[in-house]
Order: structure tokens, then C-alpha cells, then sequence
């Protein structure tokens, strides 16, 4: 399945195309990201964008080079994507917004960590920070919205919930996504193998732990 | 040797070449806002282009010598002293034990570029010594110099020390009124008419509110024919967005690697240095190119500079 007629904007050192499905993203990605000419692969949420050095490649033969790579490129069937599980605490204190999302949601608070962790969730894609998570819901979840105001500081490992949508933060930085709890897994390591947790494509189930496991796993 | 930072100014960081092949993961690019001048510097003391070298930014910065070194400040116009005597950027200078560095203001430009003989002592983090503050990555611990920070550097080359500087024809003009070229961007076309004609016929300001992430242009507010966010996409830095306010900024270095505005241009690869040297009050035009054109003014320019500055990267 070669995505045939594709629009592709080019800049003088990327280009980005348009898809309308993940898998193409994170397939594409994956084929091409060893690629040396592409000093960066980035999939978006409906995109994916290389970026070429104009030293060594025209815009107009980096160009010619992707599209050479868009028509053969073909999925690959056997791709097993890894699952992760992340432990996640939903004691209120690492929740302030809970009683948001479950009036939205029209539950109880207390319930929110027997419905969320028994959710099933797609990594879209990695950004904002180092090693954050954009993720996306396999049921459908009726839209809960920003907070009206963004936060100045939301803690590390805290779960944010839009509805579909969901991310993980990855350090302390300012936000303005409901939160409903806090994993205590190290969500980016510079010094680490591989330094994101998380990758594209992956598939994310969350486990309630109690306050003294999140302390001890911290 | 070390230096000791006595005054490390609203934002001192250690910066050397860009994180490169992680924006998947979310790693920008960080890096020396002006790659140009980083080089300049570097190449003054002796250092590869790239090396680690301290980015000064906007009111100076005042360090002390623990022994002698070379070192030698390139970009921003600004007061340049040792112990109180009055020195010349773009020119390598012997420093002894106790030397008093003091960097003034910036005057013209934004960011000043000081290279020590050996570069500072600081482990690379992956793949640069370039600080990301908001994730503390790499750099000094990962953050801004603070007073009373000791810098080792490396080894000393001071035996080797015999006078540098830049020849006349590869300082670079910097001013407060910058002319920057660009390519459209993917989402050029959702400006109106009248937008994507002001783009390129305003006079931009730039704002207060500028950072290594980005800098707020002031001038006009462009329409679009549809404000709405676009799906999470690439940005890169020299990307110019446009949010429904219709007022448009510039992506910098720390810019973050995704976005959700509507992506309406991009400045040139041969250009983006100049990025790093746009202040609050700085006037900026911005000229129309094409990809091609852009790359073969890129080639042309790392072929004017290469006499004097070898094989030597922009970004």
C-alpha cells in the first residue's frame, strides 16, 4: 500500500507529508528513521516531517529521495508494538482534578482509578518535553476539555485526561491538562540506553498503587 | 584551570552544537542560539567550531580567571573589560590568575559568545554539552550559571598563545533592525491575502516576552482563512507560527518539537544564527525565498566562511 499522490510541503531543510492513520506514522517512521540522510524523523499526529541537511542534499533531492521511500513503503504486517504498564497512584493529593473528570464523566471520584486503570491507551506520539506522552484512548471518552487556567507547575509522572486524549508528563513543567493522578516511573533518563520510556505506537495500561508504593517506587 | 562566575547575568548557559536525531522523543534542539558567533569564538582560542563555550545573554555576565587562558568574546555589541580595561571582541586575549572578566549589556544584538582555550570541562549528554534548561539537560547540572559557579576547563594551551582575530570580512554585522529570509511554511496558505502579503511587508517588532524557546513578533495581526489548530505536527526552530490571535512568533533553539499553530513560515538554514541575536525592541523583516534558493545561499555562505573557519556547522 504506497500512499499514491501525497501533498509534500518542503522547506529548505525539511519536508512534511499528511496521513490519515497512525499506523502509516509509526510505520514510516520506523522504515526510514535510519536513514542517515534524515537527521530527524519526527511523526506528528497526522504527519510525518524529515529533516535533511541542505549541505548534502537540494530540497529538491531530499524531495525525490522521500518520495522514493513513500512508494516503497509497505507495512509491515508481523509489527508487534511493546505494551508498558504504568504503575499510577490516584490518591487525590497527586489528583487534584478528579472530581473534574468525574463530574464530566458523571462518576464518582472514587471510582476513577477503577476506570481509568481498566482503560486500554496507544501511545500517538512523543513531544512538548523530553520523553512526554501524547496518548489516545481505545474506548471513546467524552471530551473533558483544558483546565480554564493552566497550571504554573504540574509535577512529573502526573496523568493528564482531555477525554480521547491523554499524556504523561515527564517533568515538572506548566500545564493545563486535568489531572487525575501520578505514575512514579521515570519517564525520560538522558543517561539511559534508551533515554523515553515511551515510544510511538505502544500500548500503555495503567495499575493503581497506593501512596506508600508510590513513595517506594519513586 | 577554572573560572569562577561572579555574576552570572539574567541567563548564562554553556552551549555548544544542537541536539541532534531525538525531536521523536522530544528533545529539541537546544544548542548555541548563534551558531555563527559560537564558531567564531571557538576558532579564535584554538577550539574546534563546536566546542562548549559560555552564551551571555542581553546584561552581561562577570567572571574571574584562576590562571591563565586564552579566551576571546564574539557576538553582541557590548563593553568588554579586563580588570577594568576596555577590550576588543574578536580577538583571542591572554588572561593570568585573577583576571576580572566583566561582559556589559548588550548593546546591539542579544547574546555574546565567550570561548575559552580547551572549552569547558562538562560531560556530553546525549551526543552534546549544550544545556537544555527546562528538561536540565547537559550543560552545567543542566541549568543556567549561577554566582559562585567554579568551570574547569579542560587542558591549557596557554604556552601556545599568539594574537587572533577575526579578519574584518567574517565579522558579522549585527544590529537591532535584522533582515532574515524564509521559506513558507505548510500552513502559508491559511493567511488571507492580505496576511500573506503582510508577512512579508511589516516591520516586526519583538517583544518583551522572548526566550530561548521563542520570541512574540509585534506589528501586525495576521487573518487567516481558518485559525483553527492543525493536528500535532513537526516544528523546528526558525519556524514562524501563527495562533489564533493572529500575532505570529518565531520558534528558537529550546523550542519544543511539536506543534498545534499554524505553521506560515520558516527561516532559511543560512539565516537562523541571526535568530539568536533578536532582542525585546529589535526590528525584523523577514524576505521571501524559495527552498532552493535557500540551500544554495546556505552552501554559498559555509563556502565564504570555511577560509577561516574550515569545515565549521550552522544550525
Amino acid at each position: 500500500m504506497a500512499p499514491a499522490n501525497k501533498q509534500i510541503h518542503i522547506c529548505d531543510d525539511w519536508l512534511t507529508v499528511d496521513f490519515s492513520d497512525l499506523e502509516t506514522i509509526y510505520g514510516l517512521c520506523d522504515q526510514i528513521r535510519g536513514d542517515t540522510h534524515w537527521m530527524e524523523v519526527v511523526g506528528g499526529l497526522q504527519s510525518v516531517a524529515v529533516q535533511f541537511d541542505p549541505l548534502l542534499l537540494m530540497p529538491n533531492e531530499a524531495l525525490a529521495l522521500f518520495e522514493k521511500q513513500l512508494a516503497s513503503y509497505a507495512p509491515t504486517t508481523a509489527r508487534q508494538y511493546s505494551e508498558i504498564e504504568l504503575p499510577v497512584c490516584y490518591h487525590p493529593d497527586l489528583g487534584p482534578d478528579q472530581e473534574l473528570v468525574a463530574d464530566r464523566m458523571g462518576i464518582k471520584p472514587d471510582d476513577i482509578a477503577h476506570w481509568h486503570s481498566g482503560l486500554e491507551f496507544t501511545v500517538t506520539m512523543l513531544g512538548f518535553m523530553p520523553g512526554f506522552g501524547y496518548l489516545q484512548a481505545e474506548d471513546t471518552i467524552p471530551d473533558i476539555g483544558r483546565l480554564p487556567q493552566p497550571r504554573q507547575n504540574v509535577a512529573a509522572g502526573s496523568i493528564g485526561l482531555i477525554g480521547h486524549q491523554s499524556c504523561v508528563y515527564s517533568f515538572d513543567s506548566p500545564g493545563g491538562w486535568p489531572i487525575i493522578g501520578r505514575t512514579p516511573a521515570k519517564l525520560f533518563d538522558a543517561n539511559g540506553q534508551v533515554p523515553a520510556l515511551l515510544s510511538a505506537g505502544q500500548t500503555v495500561r495503567f495499575v493503581a498503587i497506593d501512596k506508600n508504593k508510590f513513595e517506594e517506587l519513586l | 584551570m577554572s573560572l569562577r562566575v561572579v555574576k552570572a547575568g539574567l541567563q548564562t548557559t554553556l552551549q555548544s552544537a544542537p541536539f541532534r536525531g531525538h525531536r521523536h522523543i522530544g528533545v529539541p534542539a537546544a544548542g548555541a542560539a548563534d551558531s555563527l558567533s559560537l564558531a567564531l569564538a571557538n576558532n579564535l582560542v584554538g577550539n574546534s567550531s563546536n566546542d562548549v563555550a559560555l552564551e551571555i545573554s542581553l546584561n552581561g555576565a562577570k567572571l574571574c580567571s584562576e590562571a591563565t587562558a586564552i579566551i576571546a568574546l564574539t557576538g553582541a555589541h557590548c563593553d568588554f573589560r579586563i580588570n577594568d580595561e576596555v577590550q576588543s571582541h574578536h580577538i583571542s586575549i591572554l588572561i593570568s590568575e585573577a583576571d576580572e572578566i566583566t561582559i556589559g549589556p548588550a548593546q546591539k544584538g542579544c547574546r555574546s559568545y565567550l570561548a575559552i582555550s580547551g572549552q569547558v570541562d562538562v560531560d556530553a549528554v546525549m551526543g552534546t554539552r549544550s544545556t537544555y534548561q527546562p528538561a536540565a539537560l547537559g550543560g552545567f547540572h543542566g541549568r543556567a550559571l549561577q554566582d559562585g559557579d567554579i568551570l574547569a576547563v579542560k587542558q591549557f594551551r596557554g604556552e601556545s598563545y599568539s594574537e587572533q582575530s577575526t579578519p574584518t570580512q567574517f565579522v558579522p554585522s549585527i544590529t537591532n533592525n535584522m533582515i532574515v529570509r524564509v521559506t513558507v511554511g505548510p500552513e502559508f496558505h491559511r493567511l488571507n491575502q492580505d496576511a500573506q502579503t503582510s508577512l512579508f511587508q511589516t516591520s516586526w517588532d519583538v517583544d518583551q516576552r522572548m526566550s530561548r524557546m521563542g520570541l512574540m513578533l509585534n506589528g501586525k495581526i495576521l487573518e487567516t482563512e481558518d485559525s483553527g489548530p492543525i493536528q500535532s505536527s513537526a516544528v523546528f526552530p526558525g519556524v514562524i507560527q501563527c495562533p489564533p490571535s493572529g500575532k505570529p512568533f518565531l520558534l528558537g533553539p529550546d523550542a519544543q518539537t511539536t506543534g498545534g499553530y499554524p505553521r506560515i513560515a520558516q527561516v532559511i538554514k543560512a539565516d537562523r544564527h541571526l535568530i539568536g541575536q533578536l532582542r525585546p525592541g529589535s526590528k525584523l523583516q523577514l524576505v521571501k525565498t524559495t527552498p532552493e534558493q535557500a540551500a544554495t545561499i546556505y552552501r554559498k555562505k559555509l563556502k565564504l566562511l570555511k577560509p577561516w573557519l574550515g569545515d565549521s556547522q550552522l544550525w
